[in-house]
C-alpha cells in the first residue's frame, strides 16, 4: 500500500460526464439525426444453414421512399479482425439463423420495414452443424472455403478442411511424466452456454459515403474506432485516409462493440444511396439474434496431484462454439492457452484450445475474453480435486497459487510486484468466515426451513489479451486561461476512462480537475491512436501515456520558464498551476502565461503554444511460440478472488446470495468509486452468467430466446444481499502510480465460486451453467 | 409495426359497442401492454384500435357486501395491487398483481387485459378461478356473463367473439375466515413470466379451491384434488400427498422456459406450500 | 400506391405509415404541445423524433427494460408501448423536466455523487422510476426501492449505487421539505 499523499490519485472524483448523463443531454449514436439521413432494415435467414435458391427484391425496390436494396452479390467483401471470414450480407449460402441476407435503406423505418416484408426469397434447407462434436467430426463444413480464408499467420492455426478455425496449444514440461508422478488423477468435463452482452444501447452505426471519392464517414456505438478504420478500408479496398470514425457517447459495450460489426453494411448502403447518410439501429431482437455473443464452451480437464496437494500435471481441452464466424472468436480461443489453467504454478501442462465453427449465432469478444469460461472449468476443478484429496479447497489453492518466484504456464516469472493472488484469496476467505467444507452434521444444523447454506471460494487472473506491441497515445493542449484539453484514442463506454485520465493528468500537473478536460466524441481524424477499448489495459497503458504527456507539457513549460525566470530547467519545479524556482519561490510564472508561448514587454516572443504528446508501447512482450505456447504475452496481471455465501431453497432450486466478497490486487486505485463500480457491476454480470443467462437453440439451430421475455439479465431484485469489494494495493512498478486494470476481472470466477458454494451447501457438484432454479432443483431431486 | 389503423377513443359504452359491431378488424386497447408487443411483431395488423379507457363502466373498482368486488376492464394491475380491501378479502389477487411484470408496466396493464390475452400462464387467471369470478361481456346486441372457469378455450383463446367487449369481472363477496394464496415460480427474482402458478383458496366453510397456470394449454381448476382436500382436515400429510398427486393430474410441456420435469417438480412444491399456508391461516 | 393519383402512380414521398396525421395535444415538461402526428407513432418516438427530447431511450421496444420510462399523469410508464395518441391531454415529464429552474435536482445530484451510472443509457429511465417512487412514497425502504426500479435494466452498475443514491435523495428531499 502506497503511503504517498496524492491530490487526485486514489480519490473518488465524480465521473466527469455525469451531468450530461443525468440530464438527458448525452447524445448517443442512436440519438443522432443527420440531414438527409435514411434508415436501414435487414431481412434475416430463418434457417441455420440453407442455400438461397431465388431472391426477388423488385417489389421492395419499387416502394416509394426506398433508396437502395442490397443483396450479398452486391457486396462480395469479407471482413474480420483476426480471421477474415465474415460476410457483410449472406451470399449464396446462409450460415446461421439470424444472418442478414438483404438490406434496405429508406426514408423512414416503417418504409424500410414495409420494403423488407415485400422481399421474395426461397431457401433450400440444408443439414447443419449444431454441436461441438458435430463440428469436430467435420462431415459438413460451415466454411467450405476455410483453406482460402485470410488470417493472422503464426498466431492462429485453422485446420484444413475442417470446422476448426484455430487450434492453439500450450505445452510446458512433460505431462506424461507429471501424471506418472501423481498420486491421484481427477478428470472432469464442464460446459457453459453462449450468453449475450446486453448493452442497454444496441449496436448502431451511421455511414455517410461521399459519391465523388472513396471517403466514408462513420458514426458508431463502438469500442474500436481505429480498428473500424483499418478493417473497413481493408474490406472495401480503400485507403485509411478515406475513412473517418466518430464515436458519440456509448451505451455500454462489454466487448460486443469491439471489432467491426454494422459499419461495412451501412457504408455500402450509403454508397448505394448516392452518399446520403444511412443509419442502422439493431432492434433488441437483432441484438440477440444477429449480432455476436460470448462463445459457448466445453472444457475437458485432467489434473494430477500428489497427496500433499501439489499439482504435478494438467491436461486441458477447451472447445469453443464460435458459431458461424470466428473473426474475433479465434483470439478468445488463443488467449485461453496462456491463462486458462488458473492462477497456479503447474510444472507440466498441455492445453489445447480449439475455436470451432457451428451454424449458430457467432461469437466475439466479451468481458473477460474467455476467462469466465476457463475459470468455470478450472476453479470448479480445483474444488473437485480438493474433494478427492480430502483437503480444504482453500489450502489446496494456497499450496499451488502463483507467488513470487513461480512461473506461469507460458513461462513468465512472477515477482513480488506482479500482484498477489494469495492476498486476494486470504482476504475473501476471511470476509466470508471460511473454515473449510461443512460436514454433513454442520449442513443439517445450518439448514432452516427447507434452505441450506454454503460457502465457496474461487481465484482468478487475467492479463490484457492484446498484441505484444500494442500502443496508445495522448495529446494535450493548454488554452490561455490555463485549461488543459486532452485528446485520447480510448472510448469511455461507461468504465470511466476519461475521468481516470483526467485525474492522472491533474495529478502530474498539480491542477484542479475542473481545469483538465478530456475530449469526448472520439474522432479518428482528430484524436490520436489507441488500439481498442478492450482488455482492461487502458488505465495501465493510457495512464502511462497521459502521465508522459503531462510530463512533456511540464518540460515545455519549464524550458520557456527557464528563459523567462533566467534560471535552468533543473532549478525549476511546479505546483498549483505555477512553474517556480525550487528555492526562491517568488520567482514564478503561471502556466497560463506560457500557454500560447511567452511575450516579453518589448514584444519579443519565445516558445510557442503548449502542445504535448505522450505515447506508451507495451514493451518486452512477445508472441507465443506456435508449438509450445511459451512467451511473454502479459502486460500486467490482475489477480483476484471471490468468496460467496449463499442459501439454496432445496425444493425450488432458488439461490439467494447472502454475501459475495470480491478482492482484486489492483496495484493502486486511481479512482476508488469507479473501481468499486466496476466490481459491483462485473460481479452482477457474473451472477447473470452463473444463475440466469444462456442461449437456447432448437435442434435445427433456431434461437429460442431472442428477446428479454426469455433471455433475462439480473434486475435490481436479483442482487446479492451484500457485496464487499476489497481493493488490495501491491503496486505495479511500471503501471501509472502503480495501477493495474480492473474492468473485466470482477466477472471472472463468480460462477465458479457459486458452484463451489453449492457443493458446500448440497454436496452436489455442478458441471453446467446456468445454475438456474431448474438445474439446481432437478440435481437435488436426482440425488435423493 | 406495419399496421395502419384508425385510433378511436369513445366516451360512451354504446359508441364503443356500435363501433365494434361495425368494424370487425378491431383490437381493444386498455393498457396496451400485450397489444403493443403484438403490433410490434406484426402478429396482428388491425385496421382499428378502440381505446376504451374513457368509458366510465370500465373504470369502476367497487366493493359492496351484496355484489362483492367489481373490477372494470381498465382498472390497472397496480390499482388492484395497492388496494387494502382486496388484500384483506382476496389476498391471492394482490399477490398475483404484485408478481405481474414490473412496476411501471403494472401502471398500464389491466387485470381484464391479462385474462383476455389468455396466456396459459396468465397470472390473474388462477386467483379469479378459485374465487369463481364472473366475466361480464357486452356487445351491441346485449350482454352475457360467463364463469371464469369456462372463459378460456385454448392457448390465447377465449369465448369472446369479435364484436364483444369485456366490461369487467366480478367476484362474489367472501366472509370471515376466507383466505387465499398465489404462488409463482419464475427463473429470476425480478419480473418474469411464470413457469408454474398456483392459486389456492380456503373458503369460510373450509372448502379448498385450487387452480394452476402454465401447466396446460389454459389455466385450469384442479377439481379432482379439490374434492379430496375439502373433505378432510388440511394437515401437512394431506398437503404432501396432494403435492405428489398433482403430478398424476397435470401434463405440462417442455418449452424454452422450463422442462416438463421441472414444471412437475415445482408444481408439487408450490401446491404443498400453498396448502400449508392455507392450513396455517385457518385450516383445521 | 397514391390515392391522390387514383392509385395509378407511385408518388415520391411515402411518409412513415402513409396514414393521415391526426392532432395530439398534451403537456410535456410543463410546456403545452400541440401537433399532428402519425397515429401509429409510439409515445417514445413522439418524444424523441417529434419533440427532439432524446433523453428517453429505446432499449427493447417491448416494455421489458425500462429505458423508455417517463412519468405520465403522475405514474411511471414504459413509453415505448404507449401510443402517442393515448397521451392526449396528458401531463408528461421526461428526464429533461427533472431540473429545478435549470438547476440539478437533489435526485440527479445524488446519482452523480454515488456514481449511480456508468454508460448512462439506463439513467434517464432509472431517474424517472425513482422520481415517480419518491413522489408517491417519500420514505421508501430498500425493498420498495428495488420494486420500483426492478423494471429498469442496468448492465453496468450492479444496482447497488443506484439504490444508495435513491435512499440518500429521499432523505435529503425529506429534510428539504421539513425546512420549507
Amino acid at each position: 500500500m502506497s503511503d504517498k499523499q496524492y491530490r487526485h490519485i486514489g480519490k473518488s472524483s465524480d465521473r466527469v460526464e455525469s451531468l450530461e448523463k443525468v440530464t438527458g443531454q448525452a447524445i448517443y449514436t442512436v440519438d443522432l439525426e443527420l440531414p438527409g439521413m435514411l434508415y436501414a432494415k435487414c431481412l434475416y435467414s430463418p434457417y441455420a444453414r440453407a442455400e438461397i435458391i431465388s431472391l426477388d427484391v423488385s417489389e421492395a425496390k419499387a416502394l416509394p421512399g426506398v433508396k437502395a436494396v442490397l443483396i450479398g452479390d452486391d457486396i462480395p467483401y469479407l471482413v474480420g479482425i483476426y480471421m477474415v471470414d465474415k460476410r457483410i450480407l449472406a451470399r449464396g449460402i446462409v450460415r446461421y439463423q439470424g444472418e442478414p441476407v438483404v438490406a434496405v435503406a429508406a426514408i423512414d423505418e416503417k418504409t424500410a420495414e414495409l420494403a423488407v416484408s415485400k422481399i421474395k426469397i426461397e431457401y433450400k434447407k440444408l443439414p447443419s452443424i449444431q454441436t461441438l462434436d458435430e463440428a469436430l467430426e467435420g462431415k459438413i463444413l460451415v466454411h467450405e472455403d476455410i483453406n482460402e480464408l485470410e488470417y493472422c499467420k503464426g498466431v492462429f492455426f485453422p485446420q484444413p478442411d475442417s470446422n476448426i478455425a484455430s487450434w492453439n496449444k500450450m505445452i510446458k514440461g512433460d505431462i506424461k511424466k507429471g501424471f506418472a508422478e501423481a498420486d491421484i488423477i481427477v478428470e472432469n468435463v464442464l460446459t457453459l452456454p453462449a450468453v449475450a452482452h446486453v448493452p442497454m444501447e444496441t449496436h448502431v452505426a451511421i455511414a455517410q459515403a461521399d459519391t465523388y471519392t472513396n471517403k466514408i464517414k462513420i458514426w458508431s456505438s463502438t469500442q474500436s474506432p481505429f480498428a473500424i478504420r483499418k478493417l473497413l478500408a481493408k474490406a472495401l479496398n480503400i485507403s485509411t485516409a478515406d475513412v473517418q470514425v466518430i464515436v458519440p457517447y456509448v451505451g455500454g459495450g462489454f466487448g460486443g462493440k469491439a471489432g467491426i460489426h454494422l459499419e461495412p453494411l451501412v457504408a455500402v448502403l450509403s454508397r448505394a444511396c448516392n452518399g446520403r447518410p444511412v443509419k442502422l439501429i439493431a432492434t433488441r431482437e437483432e441484438e440477440f439474434n444477429q449480432l455476436p455473443t460470448r462463445a459457448g464452451m466445453r472444457g475437458h480437464v485432467k489434473t494430477g496431484v500428489k497427496r500433499d496437494g501439489k499439482i504435478t500435471a494438467t491436461e486441458i481441452y477447451y472447445d469453443w462454439d464460435s458459431g458461424a464466424y470466428a473473426d474475433y472468436g479465434v483470439n478468445v480461443g488463443k488467449s485461453a492457452t496462456y491463462s486458462g489453467a488458473g492462477a497456479y504454478e503447474i510444472p507440466n501442462i498441455e492445453l489445447h484450445s480449439r475455436t470451432l465453427y457451428t451454424n449458430k449465432v457467432f461469437s466475439t469478444a466479451y468481458r473477460g475474453f474467455g476467462h469466465l469460461e476457463t475459470h468455470w472449468v478450472m476453479e470448479r476443478q480445483m474444488d473437485m480435486v480438493a474433494q478427492k484429496l480430502g483437503m480444504d479447497p482453500y489450502e489446496f489453492r494456497m499450496k499451488n497459487i502463483l507467488r513470487s518466484g513461480c512461473h506461469t504456464i507460458s513461462g513468465e516469472l512472477i515477482n513480488e510486484n506482479s500482484g498477489r493472488p494469495e492476498d486476494c484469496l486470504a482476504a475473501v476467505a476471511k470476509e466470508i468466515g471460511w473454515t473449510g467444507y461443512q460436514s454433513e452434521e454442520e449442513r443439517k444444523s445450518n439448514s432452516k426451513a427447507g434452505k441450506l447454506r454454503g460457502k465457496g471460494l474461487a481465484c482468478l487472473q487475467k492479463a490484457p489479451a492484446m498484441p505484444p506491441h500494442t500502443s496508445t497515445s495522448a495529446i494535450m493542449q493548454m488554452d490561455d486561461d490555463g485549461n488543459i484539453r486532452i485528446m485520447l484514442g480510448v472510448v469511455d463506454i461507461g468504465q470511466g476512462a476519461n475521468t481516470v485520465m483526467a485525474q492522472i493528468a491533474a495529478e502530474v500537473l498539480d491542477m484542479p480537475m475542473e481545469k483538465v478536460k478530456v475530449m469526448w466524441d472520439n474522432d479518428t481524424d482528430h484524436h490520436p491512436y489507441d488500439w481498442s477499448t478492450v482488455a482492461s489495459k487502458y488505465t495501465f497503458m493510457g495512464g502511462n501515456a497521459v502521465k508522459k504527456c503531462a510530463l512533456n507539457m511540464l518540460q515545455q513549460m519549464k524550458e520557456m520558464a527557464a528563459q523567462v525566470l533566467r534560471t535552468s530547467v533543473e532549478d525549476l519545479t511546479h505546483g498549483d498551476e505555477y512553474i517556480y524556482h525550487i528555492h526562491h519561490k517568488q520567482r514564478r510564472i503561471k502556466y497560463k502565461d506560457l500557454a500560447l508561448g511567452y511575450a516579453y514587454e518589448s514584444g519579443n516572443g519565445i516558445g510557442g503554444p503548449l502542445i504535448a504528446k505522450g505515447t506508451y508501447m507495451a514493451n518486452g512482450l512477445t508472441f507465443l511460440d506456435p508449438v509450445t505456447g511459451q512467451g511473454l504475452p502479459a502486460l500486467d496481471w490482475t489477480f483476484g478472488a471471490h468468496g460467496v455465501e449463499l442459501e439454496v431453497d432445496i425444493e425450488t432450486g432458488d439461490i439467494e446470495i447472502i454475501k459475495i466478497a470480491s478482492a482484486f490486487d489492483i496495484g493502486q486505485a486511481i479512482n476508488r468509486k469507479l473501481v468499486e463500480g466496476q466490481i459491483m457491476g462485473g460481479v452482477l454480470q457474473g451472477i447473470g452468467s452463473a444463475i440466469i443467462e444462456g442461449y437456447k437453440f432448437s435442434p435445427e439451430g433456431r434461437l429460442m430466446n431472442p428477446s428479454f421475455t426469455d433471455n433475462k439479465i439480473p434486475t435490481a431484485k436479483d442482487i446479492p444481499m451484500e457485496i464487499v469489494p476489497i481493493l488490495i494495493e501491491n503496486p505495479q512498478p511500471d503501471g501509472p502510480f502503480g495501477a493495474r486494470g480492473i474492468g473485466e476481472h470482477p466477472m471472472i470466477s463468480v460462477p465458479s465460486a457459486i458452484g463451489n458454494a453449492l457443493y458446500d451447501a448440497l454436496g452436489i457438484n455442478f458441471y453446467k451453467l446456468p445454475l438456474s432454479p431448474e438445474n439446481v432443483a432437478l440435481a437435488i431431486e436426482r440425488q435423493q | 409495426m406495419l399496421s395502419k389503423f384508425d385510433y378511436v377513443k369513445p366516451q360512451l359504452l354504446t359508441e364503443a359497442l356500435n363501433y365494434l359491431e361495425q368494424n370487425s378488424d378491431t383490437k381493444i386497447l386498455a393498457g396496451g401492454t400485450d397489444l403493443m408487443v403484438i403490433l410490434r411483431h406484426n402478429a396482428a395488423m388491425p385496421k382499428h384500435i378502440l381505446d376504451i379507457k374513457d368509458i366510465p363502466e370500465t373504470n369502476r373498482l367497487e366493493y359492496t357486501i351484496n355484489e362483492g368486488l367489481f373490477i372494470g376492464a381498465c382498472v390497472t394491475v397496480n390499482k388492484v395491487a395497492e388496494s387494502k380491501l382486496i388484500l384483506e378479502k382476496y389476498p391471492a389477487l394482490v399477490q398475483a398483481a404484485n408478481s405481474l411484470a414490473c412496476y411501471q408496466l403494472r401502471n398500464r396493464a389491466t387485470l381484464v387485459g391479462n385474462i383476455c390475452n389468455a396466456s396459459p400462464g396468465a397470472d390473474f387467471a388462477g386467483p379469479l378461478m378459485v374465487y369463481d369470478a364472473k366475466v361480464h361481456i357486452e356487445n351491441a346486441k346485449g350482454r352475457r356473463t360467463i364463469d371464469i372457469n369456462l372463459f378460456f378455450t385454448g392457448v390465447k383463446k377465449t369465448v369472446l367473439k369479435d364484436n364483444e367487449l369485456v366490461i369487467g369481472v366480478s367476484i362474489p363477496n367472501v366472509t370471515e375466515g376466507d383466505t387465499s394464496i398465489f404462488l409463482k415460480q419464475a427463473r429470476i427474482k425480478g419480473h418474469d413470466l411464470g413457469i408454474v402458478g398456483v392459486a389456492a383458496r380456503l373458503t369460510a366453510d373450509k372448502k379448498v379451491k385450487l387452480a394452476m397456470t402454465a401447466v396446460a394449454p389454459t389455466p385450469i381448476r384442479i377439481v379432482k384434488l379439490e374434492e379430496t382436500l375439502s373433505s378432510q382436515p388440511l394437515t401437512r400429510e394431506i398437503a404432501t400427498a396432494a403435492s405428489k398427486e398433482i403430478c398424476n393430474i397435470i401434463r405440462p410441456i417442455s418449452d424454452v422456459r422450463s422442462s416438463a420435469e421441472y414444471r412437475l417438480h415445482v408444481s408439487g412444491v408450490l401446491v404443498k406450500r400453498a396448502l400449508l399456508h392455507l392450513s396455517s391461516m385457518g385450516g383445521k | 400506391m397514391c390515392e391522390n393519383h387514383n392509385n395509378k402512380v407511385n408518388c415520391f414521398v411515402h411518409v412513415d405509415s402513409g396514414l393521415q396525421p391526426v392532432p395530439l395535444k398534451c403537456i410535456v415538461n410543463g410546456e403545452q404541445v400541440c401537433t399532428y402526428i402519425d397515429p401509429t407513432m409510439t409515445l417514445l418516438n413522439f418524444l424523441r423524433r417529434e419533440l427532439k427530447l432524446f433523453g428517453s431511450k429505446e432499449g427493447c421496444g417491448e416494455g421489458e427494460c425500462g429505458a423508455c420510462t417517463i412519468i405520465m399523469n403522475r405514474v411511471a410508464v414504459n413509453s415505448c408501448i404507449v401510443l402517442a395518441l393515448e397521451a392526449m391531454d396528458a401531463n408528461i415529464i421526461t428526464v429533461e423536466g427533472l431540473n429545478i429552474s435549470g438547476k440539478l435536482s437533489i435526485l440527479q445530484r445524488e446519482f452523480i455523487s454515488h456514481d449511480a451510472l456508468q454508460c448512462g443509457f439506463c439513467t434517464p429511465g432509472m431517474l424517472m422510476s425513482a422520481r415517480a417512487l419518491l413522489d408517491r412514497n417519500p420514505d421508501p425502504d430498500e425493498k420498495e426501492i428495488k420494486e420500483a426500479i426492478a423494471g429498469n435494466f442496468c448492465r453496468c452498475t450492479g444496482y447497488f449505487p443506484i439504490i444508495t443514491a435513491i435512499t440518500s435523495a429521499a432523505k435529503l428531499e425529506r429534510e428539504e421539505m421539513k425546512n420549507e
